[in-house]
């Protein structure tokens, strides 16, 4: 006495699946059909606004200052990365900062890279002004000690190369001295190097172009701060004010602009994936939920059979949603995992397609979307499976075993 | 007394009209009988065993199982009753297509979650009832007969003080149904009390009483005894 019987409670539920695997295999694909659409879903928009809220928190200007025409570009480089050029006169620089309102100003220097034997890749080169900088800077120093050498570069997460490596562009080789974290935001595809390394660049860019190259000291963009008291478009009506409208050669984007820009189109992006992975899944739950009403229904005979032999009410339902159970957990592994495979390693193609600062959440975040699509996706299962077991429970075994065709 | 039945109705509704299946049936069965009942089909007598077995609650009438009445005991005790002291061999074979032979007679002990390996127990129930060696097969498999005597070693395994058995023999041929009787026989004399509902006269003579059942009532064949 003491020893165990072979064949087990366990042995009961894994047989009922085992032995049906054209049964058991449909449940599992319905319940990993609803995973896929909520995990993936919620994975989206869940990136879609951590892209937002980076590009919010990496922008750190309130105002950019951009060569007339160029506002469009500049968006293209600070949302998606897209490499693009264009010139000003350094002079603006001081002209800006002699603005009433304007708290500090910070030049840039945009130089697209080429796709050929010069350039390692075809990214955004970004020059910045290490001594007034406070944007790129800032976020340096906390992975990068000290300042970048002419030699050196910051790259974007979204680079290929580490730490120590050497990039060329425009046969220069330039050493990898930081990598910036994936953000999201343009600033993963571009490259990050001081001033003077930029103009040596822009230079020899416009060489192996045969263009002119820009004339000297000029630069592409001024970020520029603004008082506490004052709003950014208060400060940009000024500058407009000041420098004539629309014949100064320049315009002036608030950096909300691009930001509510965004914000909006992610509401309207938000709001319809919700509501299509609403009605996805309430379908979802519907057919999932029918399937496995339909499924117990079937399996009558089977459960008076178990009934007329000992099988508690307790147990039955025990029975019923342990395989329920083992479905739904099946199911959604295999959904989360399959959503997972097609949104992580495509999540640059994804930016692409919805054309907005798109980054995946974190470990934790990632484990707490999995945990709720698991719940949502086994309630269906799981409450059909309760329902159903409940009633037969509640009937009459001699009942269950006539209506279950016996 | 290991079974006591007292005056059991059952009613049923067809067709917007009530009409009783049992009416006011009174049995009783104490160690070793082997009581018999014959009688048409639609007279009641599935009704009553599944009453008897307590798979199906009577309208009105009282049902002991060793001093314990249905109707007083929960979900958990009839269960444990099914499983272990209550042997119940359904119309149709019972045997679920998920399982193997031996895994299907071992059903009721699983059920109960008793400890102790009894698959050598179950395996001589087989052998009992002739197909030990399709004890790894699947139902699939095998023939209409020798799926009742799956159900039958299935009923036998926990050594039951009652079994309840509805048209044992219906499937099985000749020869193997003498067999069976002779099983029963055997089981009613070590103290079993049996009860069971066959088409067939020649093995409602095994009985030590017999019953005729006709509208929901039994009446009392006599003379009757063993063969």
């Amino acid at each position: 006495m003491g020893e165990k019987t072979s064949f087990t409670f366990r042995d009961i539920i894994w047989c009922n699946l085992k032995r049906r695997p054209l049964r058991s295999a449909c449940m599992v694909f319905l319940v990993a059909a609803m995973a896929f659409v909520l995990f993936g879903g919620s994975l989206i928009t869940r990136s879609l606004t951590n892209g937002t809220d980076g590009l919010a928190k990496r922008l750190g200007a309130d105002l950019l200052i951009v060569p007339k025409g160029y506002d469009h570009a500049v968006e293209g480089i600070l949302l998606r990365g897209l490499p693009s050029a264009f010139y000003m006169e350094s002079a603006w620089l001081e002209k800006i900062a002699a603005v009433e309102g304007v708290a500090a100003v910070s030049p840039q220097l945009f130089i697209a890279s080429l796709n050929s034997d010069c350039c390692s890749v075809p990214v955004q080169l970004i020059g910045f002004d290490q001594n007034t900088d406070f944007i790129v800077g800032p976020w340096i120093k906390t992975s990068m000690p000290g300042v970048l050498r002419n030699d050196e570069i910051v790259i974007g997460g979204a680079v290929a190369g580490r730490t120590g490596d050497t990039l060329q562009f425009f046969d220069m080789e330039y050493r990898i001295a930081a990598k910036m974290e994936y953000t999201g935001t343009g600033f993963d595809a571009s490259v990050f190097m001081n001033m003077e390394a930029a103009r040596t660049a822009a230079s020899d860019c416009a060489g192996k172009r045969g263009t002119e190259a820009p004339p000297e000291n000029s630069i592409s963009s001024i970020m520029a701060l603004i008082d506490d008291s004052l709003t950014p478009n208060g400060v940009a009506g000024m500058i407009n004010s000041t420098f004539g409208y629309g014949k100064s050669g320049i315009v002036v984007v608030p950096a909300k602009t691009i930001i509510s820009g965004v914000s909006v189109s992610l509401r309207i992006l938000t709001r319809s994936f919700a509501a299509l992975s609403a009605v996805l899944w309430i379908a979802s739950f519907a057919v999932s939920a029918l399937m496995f009403s339909v499924m117990l229904n079937e399996r009558r005979q089977e459960f008076g059979i178990l009934r007329s032999v000992g099988i508690s009410r307790k147990k039955l339902m025990a029975m019923v949603l342990w395989e329920s159970g083992s479905i739904s957990l099946a199911g959604s592994a295999a959904g989360i995992f399959l959503s997972a495979l097609l949104l992580i390693p495509f999540r640059v193609y994804i930016r692409e397609i919805f054309n907005m600062p798109y980054m995946l959440p974190g470990f934790w975040q990632f484990c707490g979307i999995a945990c709720v699509s698991v719940v949502l996706s086994a309630s269906a299962a799981l409450s059909a499976s309760l329902l159903s077991s409940a009633k037969i429970g509640k009937t009459d075994a001699y009942r269950v075993i006539r209506e279950g065709g016996l | 007394m290991i079974l006591e039945a007292r005056c059991v109705k059952k009613e049923y509704r067809r067709g917007g009209r009530s009409f009783l299946a049992l009416d006011g049936i009174s049995l009783s069965a104490g160690e070793g009988d082997f009581i018999c009942i014959v009688g048409r089909s639609g007279s009641g007598k599935s009704t009553l065993l599944n009453i008897l077995a307590g798979l199906l609650t009577p309208t009105s009438g009282s049902v002991c199982f060793e001093g314990r009445e249905y109707g007083s005991l929960n979900d958990r005790d009839m269960s444990e009753i099914r499983s272990g002291p209550l042997g119940y061999i359904m119309q149709g074979h019972g045997v679920l297509p998920n399982f193997t032979v031996l895994q299907n007679t071992l059903l009721p002990h699983v059920m109960a979650g008793r400890s102790g390996d009894v698959t050598e127990t179950a395996m001589r129930l087989l052998e009992q009832v002739g197909i030990a060696p399709l004890a790894a097969q699947y139902p699939s498999s095998l023939s209409g007969g020798e799926l009742r005597r799956v159900s039958i070693a299935r009923a036998l395994l926990s050594s039951p003080r009652l079994l309840i058995a509805d048209e044992p023999t219906s499937d099985l041929d000749e020869e193997t149904a003498e067999e069976i009787m002779r099983v029963f026989d055997s089981i009613a004399k070590k103290g079993t009390a049996l009860l069971m509902v066959t088409h067939d006269m020649d093995f409602a003579a095994y009985g030590t009483r017999s019953y005729r059942m006709a509208s929901g009532q039994l009446f009392e064949i006599k003379p009757g005894g063993r063969n």
